[in-house]
């Protein structure tokens, strides 16, 4: 037997596949720079047959990557070792539960749709990915997804509850549940954001947000981006936490509006786009707020949305904005560092300063309420020595980020594309830590293999420190 | 018969309250605490770390070797107002911590009655605030944990930045984990703005709430329901008007029921009011509306056996967090994943050093 004819037994045949063609299309994610080559493609339909598959790719020690829509931007999806890509799009039941405000969901659902299902009992889910019509729920728990609007209500693992995941050894197990506070370890929490890592989600069960009563929409054009970040600081220093607060910088906003017409000012350097959700009384209040703060930060016109319409006019130029970019060229490079929000100011100058440096077109488009960087470089994969430039800047956009305290990646993941500068993000005995957790996981190293953690992560030789010790010193 | 390490001797604290053990200790530096963990596991010595106190009825009971306090660990590193985060060693009580936020109107939103309760105690045993059920549990404040693991590594997980997903988030799997991963030396804790207008307000019927969309908590005391309300002031005046009941500016926490026996009793929220049927005449309770979670205290353990059948039959809980371990199993049914969970923990402290035997099915 092979690896493919026993997935066959398991699947049947046309949930395997092994055509040059369909190999090719599940090489890679979303993610321009980093392609592999799968020995075959599978397709379950329900979690009996993940555990089944997980057992077999044990036995052949093929590597197992799961994959929902392929919109992961940092090549955590890309089999790049070789092996079995799961795609989990036939897992897509919804089972609502409206009184607990929770849905059972399949890992293959898409994010869009698992908010429409909710409509009609008033309740949404909170993450909003900017490719939330495309991405799956499975997705958004192996990346732990943001989206404009977790600025006041969270990332993802703010709002899974349980999980049904495939563990090592085909082992099926749901971890949390409806009622809070599951006791023991929350291994629950740790799944969530492990890009596939861990094992593989089946279900979620998801914390569903009623619809708030009334929502406010503002845009403000800015002379310069350095007055837009500074506002963006102090509408956070002034206490307020909207829920959502995103920029786009003039080279985005042109690009934006010659595709899709959503009013953006482009004569503008930038353009803050911030909402305020609650009670009448309370958004009215705070968008006036947020209003002043913007025309102390020399805010050229301020723009509130009287009507659904127009709210989601400016909202879908917001989240067109990744796929106005083909404009500008075939492929774009997209970083997702995040910096404390008080240094948003001095970092979006180094980040430019850098662009130029290299002579590269930059777009920026972000989510500045929290620090959560987009600095999107446009290019052609196609020339060589383009992308090595384009990593290059890519990399020192990235250090300028952690030398002010930031962090790697805000809601894209690691993968394969950030995975060598987790070094400059954490040290020796960190790492060490993140590959134990990995291998009580994952001892025989099936799942996702040689993603988020550098090559060498594992330091075996720690006792040696502690054999330098003499017997008694404790200083 | 533990060899008493003479040269650590001006690390020696009495600790009211803290369980026999043959010496007691309170590091001034993370630096003592990696040498401390890397002696105790060296030694196979049991530690017993201690914040507050607060929590110690939590779990099956350590027998330590030495209790371990953290009491010295409690300074602020870093408070920005301006970007809503602070970074606090683990010690610091959390009563004083949100005494310097509300200064600047913010808060950690933790526990409000913390009796003593430290930041890293707060944390190790997964307790949250009253307002979880709008500003969420307390797992989401955490941004950045640095602990030492079993063994005497010093390691930090997540950053210092209120999104991120650069690696593992360990910083999660430590809350609720009891210390077994490792000892909690310092986090960094996202805040949350305090808004000006807030109030109080007693209603008949629990249905009632139901006019406000998100208010900041729905609890019931011993037959009495309160909506807790923030936000501005034009808000908050619109909501206690829509709301009808009596009012009060300003926000009434109560405390936690205290007793003999003291519990949490956890279920899906939709289930709260059956849950507070269920339980016993004689029994106190605070109940989280539209969370799932009751606080509940008693003068016996008669009857938790039942309620707990009950509340595992639905996913989930009745942890006891004060009584007699030898009367009733604090725990009760462990969680799935026990094999996993075992490996995970011998991975942060391979001689089984922290807090042994006090997790769920002995971990």
């Amino acid at each position: 037997m092979t690896l493919v004819a026993d997935l066959r037994a398991v699947l049947g045949d046309e949930d395997v596949m092994e055509e040059p063609v369909e190999l090719h299309l599940y090489s890679k994610d979303a993610s321009p720079l980093v392609r592999g080559h799968p020995t075959c493609v599978v397709f379950p339909r329900d979690t009996a047959e993940v555990a089944e598959i997980v057992r077999i790719a044990e036995r052949y020690q093929a590597p197992i990557v799961a994959r929902g829509a392929g919109t992961g931007l940092a090549a955590g999806a890309s089999p790049t070792e070789g092996g079995i890509v799961v795609v989990t799009t036939a897992l897509r039941d919804i089972d609502l539960d409206p009184a607990n405000r929770t849905a059972w969901v399949g890992a293959g659902v898409i994010n869009l749709d698992l908010t429409k299902a909710a409509t009609s009992h008033g309740l949404h889910f909170a993450p909003d990915p900017s490719s939330q019509s495309a991405c799956t729920i499975g997705g958004n728990v192996a990346n732990n997804s943001g989206g404009p609007h977790c600025l006041s209500e969270g990332s993802t693992t703010s709002h899974v509850l349980g999980l049904e995941v495939v563990l090592a050894g085909g082992q099926i197990v749901v971890l949390g549940g409806q009622a809070p506070d599951p006791i023991g370890l929350d291994l629950k929490g740790v799944i969530v954001g492990s890009e596939g890592t861990l094992g593989i989600v089946t279900r979620a069960l998801v914390r569903l947000l009623p619809v708030e009563p009334d929502v406010r929409t503002l845009m403000m054009g800015f002379p310069t981006v350095e007055d837009s970040a500074r506002a963006v600081s102090d509408v956070i220093a002034a206490g307020l936490v909207p829920a959502a607060l995103e920029l786009m910088d003039q080279r985005m906003c042109q690009a934006v509006e010659n595709w899709l017409h959503a009013g953006l000012p482009t004569d503008a350097a930038a353009v803050l786009l911030a909402e305020v959700v609650g009670e009448t009384e309370g958004v009215v209040s705070q968008a006036q707020l947020i209003a002043g703060i913007g025309r102390a930060n020399h805010a050229m016109g301020v723009e509130i949305a009287e009507t659904e319409e127009h709210r989601a006019l400016l909202w879908k130029g917001r989240k067109g904005a990744f796929g106005s970019v083909a404009q500008l060229a075939p492929d774009y490079y997209l970083h997702d560092a995040v910096v404390p929000r008080t240094r948003l100011v001095e970092t979006m100058r180094a980040v430019y300063e850098i662009a130029d440096r290299h002579g590269l077109t930059m777009a920026n488009v972000f989510h500045a309420g929290d620090g959560n960087l987009h600095p999107l470089i446009a290019f052609d994969a196609d020339d060589p020595e383009l992308s090595e430039t384009v990593r290059q800047a890519g990399d020192e956009i990235v250090a300028a980020c952690l030398e002010v305290g930031g962090a790697l990646s805000g809601e894209h993941g690691i993968g394969v594309e950030k995975r060598d500068l987790m070094r400059s993000n954490f040290s020796e005995l960190d790492l060490d830590a993140q590959a134990r957790l990995k291998e009580a996981f994952d001892p025989m190293g099936i799942f996702n293999p040689n993603k988020i953690l550098p090559q060498g992560s594992r330091c075996f030789d720690f006792g040696g420190a502690r054999r330098e010790l003499p017997e008694g010193v404790w200083i | 018969m533990i060899n008493h390490p003479r040269h650590i001797s001006w690390l020696e604290v009495e600790i009211p309250g803290a369980p026999d053990s043959a010496f007691q200790l309170a590091p001034r530096s993370v630096r003592d605490v990696t040498s401390i963990l890397r002696y105790s596991s060296e030694k196979g010595l049991a530690v017993q770390v201690w914040g507050g106190g607060t929590h110690s009825g939590y779990g099956t009971p350590v027998k330590p070797d030495f209790v371990m306090s953290m009491e010295h660990l409690g300074e602020v590193e870093r408070w920005e107002p301006d970007d809503l985060t602070i970074v606090v060693g683990a010690g610091a009580r959390v009563d004083r911590v949100e005494a310097m936020l509300a200064e600047r109107n913010q808060s950690l939103v933790m526990p409000e009655r913390s009796n003593g309760a430290t930041l890293g105690g707060v944390i190790a045993a997964g307790v949250s605030s009253l307002r979880r059920g709008r500003l969420y549990a307390t797992r989401e404040r955490v941004l950045e944990v640095t602990m030492v693991t079993g063994d005497g590594r010093l390691i930090r997980s997540g950053g210092r930045v209120v999104k991120n997903v650069t690696g593992y988030d360990i910083h999660r799997l430590v809350v609720g984990a009891f210390g077994a991963l490792g000892v909690i030396v310092s986090v960094c804790l996202k805040l949350m703005p305090t808004p000006t207008g807030a109030a109080t307000v007693e209603i008949d019927e629990l249905a009632g709430a139901g006019v406000i969309a998100r208010p900041l908590s729905v609890l019931e005391t011993d037959g009495s329901v309160r909506v807790y309300l923030q936000g501005t002031e034009a808000e908050v005046a619109a909501q206690v008007s829509r709301l009808g009941g009596r009012s009060e500016p300003g926000l009434d926490w109560p405390a936690d029921p205290e007793g003999t026996w003291q519990w949490s009793l956890r279920v899906p929220p939709v289930l709260v009011g059956e849950a507070l049927a269920r339980l016993r005449p004689g029994w106190r309770y605070l109940a989280l509306h539209g969370v799932g979670e009751i606080r509940a205290s008693s003068e016996s353990h008669d009857g938790a056996e039942d309620l707990r059948s009950w509340a595992e039959s639905l996913g989930g809980n009745l942890v006891m967090c004060k009584g007699d371990s030898g009367l009733f199993d604090p725990w009760g049914k462990p969680p799935v994943g026990l094999d996993l969970q075992r490996r995970i923990v011998a991975e942060f402290d391979p001689s089984r050093v922290l807090n042994p035997g006090r997790l769920p099915g002995g971990v």
